[in-house]
């Protein structure tokens, strides 16, 4: 087995008086596709909040590659290796797609940076083609894979995607979840998605589910059946 | 007497948009309007007039250099912290209104004059269409698009600068992927304040300076900033030039008294045509 490169204990995360996570503990191994899955208002995006550090947690302990991470501002947990693309506003307006590719490397060298651009741009080709387009003019699929794009670019090693299939037509949420499967294969990240679509069974190594800020269960995807597991947990 | 007006209300609008980019820069960029900043500016430009009389270029760098970390270490050590701690815009105006006191203190206490001019050496003066115009004026006006055009051009092509950009366009983005967003804020109040210093040393060397200029070249930069649309910089730059001209002409043709009263309702109206300003705001935090 991989080794873990995320382990979560305890976590509870409040917004204000309200507990939106409940003591949440579970591991991430090296190198695998997580699905966080869960109804809206399950914890999904609070969590990946929390990892990042754009939320405190009010307990608990986030332990990345062996390292307590909890106390560390984004920045630093971004410089350790993992990085959150957000649901919105996920992309930087009013600059051109190659800006913003470029300015998602600040942490990396140059070279590192047009090596990157490169791979992003393979996976979609929208992001050469438009590269000097302004990012807030491109559609929303197309700024989806920016989004992703910025993801690939920083080159963390732990890229937490808050639903990166919300608003997609079918045909490209599987296009879509192919190439992060491909991203996953070819550059040996670890992914960890918080989605709704039931098509995450495809590709997640295993699937945790969320419901009222707790975990309701950690199962492997191949364990799961598709028509069952949208009925009984994403209520479709 | 039109074109007299017209070149007057040019190199107005040149000296009026350095404290308008400083204003742009800061707010555009950390999203914090400094009401200080004028006064700031002004405290450099004291600052500059008393050591003019040992070294021109050395007064010159000495007024940039104090103002460049008086900005830098407002935001780090004041205005960061509250604003991590969910410091709200009353707040922000409260503490930089209570800021530019202090500065204007700070200038009454260190230089007790209560108006100086800052005499920059003579370079001669030339005529256009029989009106004569001072070569220092032309100096301030290029100077003023020189440094626009610089700062366009770092925020475009270097590291830096796209920083910058991206820390205005998408705060929380801009720290997810790694950019020191707290040391961008930092440098840009930083420049901010050195660009009002340098707007304030020409101020003081085409008219008077003293501590009521400070809040004027504050307020008036703001309000041309908005007007042009915030962060915008070619935006705050014809802002600049429009309000130099309304401030030249209704001097010219009506009295001078007028001139605020005309100046403020053309803002108003502007604002209600277009509240993004003329060329619209480039920032969205």
């Amino acid at each position: 087995m991989s080794e873990t490169i995320l382990k979560i204990a305890g976590l509870i995360t409040q917004y204000g008086q309200l507990t939106a996570l409940k003591n949440i503990s579970f591991e991430v191994f090296e190198n695998e596709i997580i699905g966080i899955v869960g109804p809206n208002g399950s914890g999904k995006t609070t969590l990946l909040e929390t990892i990042a550090g754009t939320l405190k947690n009010r307990k608990g302990e986030i332990t990345f590659l062996s390292r307590r991470i909890d106390d560390l501002t984004v920045r630093e947990r971004r410089k350790r290796g993992l990085m959150l693309v957000p649901q919105e506003n996920n992309i930087f307006p009013m600059m051109p797609v190659r800006k913003n590719l470029e300015v998602s490397g600040v942490l990396n060298s140059h070279e590192e940076v047009d090596r990157l651009i490169d791979y992003a741009s393979a996976l979609f080709p929208v992001l050469k083609d438009q590269q000097t387009q302004g990012a807030h003019t491109l559609s929303g699929g197309e700024q989806k894979m920016l989004a992703i794009g910025i993801g690939i670019v920083s080159d963390a090693r732990l890229l937490l995607i808050d639903e990166p299939s919300i608003g997609l037509a079918p045909k490209l949420v599987t296009k879509l979840f192919n190439t992060l499967k491909q991203i996953k294969e070819e550059t040996g990240k670890t992914l960890f998605l918080a989605e709704q679509n039931v098509k995450i069974l495809r590709i997640a190594d295993r699937v945790i589910g969320l419901e009222g800020g707790e975990v309701k269960f950690v199962e492997k995807s191949s364990s799961l059946d598709e028509k069952s597991f949208q009925e009984l947990y994403m209520g479709q | 007497m039109l074109l007299t007006g017209f070149i007057n209300g040019i190199i107005m609008g040149g000296v009026l948009s350095l404290p308008v980019l400083g204003v742009a820069v800061v707010y555009g960029i950390t999203g914090i309007p400094n009401f200080a900043i004028g006064l700031i500016g002004v405290f450099g430009g004291f600052v500059t007039w008393y050591f003019l009389s040992y070294n021109m270029v050395l007064s010159l760098f000495v007024g940039v250099a104090v103002c460049f970390p008086i900005g830098y270490l407002l935001q780090n050590i004041l205005l960061t912290p509250i604003s991590n701690k969910g410091g709200d815009a009353t707040l922000f105006f409260v503490i930089t209104i209570s800021l530019g006191f202090v500065f204007e203190g700070l200038v009454k206490v260190i230089f007790p004059r209560p108006s100086i001019s800052i005499a920059l050496p003579y370079m001669g003066s030339f005529s256009v269409g029989g009106v004569s115009v001072e070569i220092i004026k032309l100096f301030a006006l290029i100077f003023a698009l020189s440094t626009l055009t610089v700062i366009r051009l770092l925020e475009i092509h270097t590291r830096p600068g796209q920083s910058w950009q991206a820390t205005s366009r998408n705060l929380k983005l801009a720290k997810l992927v790694g950019v020191n967003t707290n040391r961008v804020f930092a440098v840009a109040h930083g420049i901010g304040c050195s660009l009002a210093c340098i707007g304030a040393i020409f101020w003081g060397s085409l008219y008077n300076l003293n501590v009521l200029s400070g809040w004027e070249l504050g307020f008036l930069g703001f309000i041309i900033a908005v007007v042009g649309g915030i962060g915008n910089i070619w935006g705050g730059m014809l802002s600049a030039m429009l309000m130099g001209m309304i401030l030249s002409y209704s001097g010219y043709f009506l009295d001078g008294n007028w001139q605020s009263v005309i100046l403020y309702v053309i803002v108003i109206l502007v604002l209600i045509v277009s509240p993004k300003g003329i060329l619209g705001s480039e920032r969205s935090l």
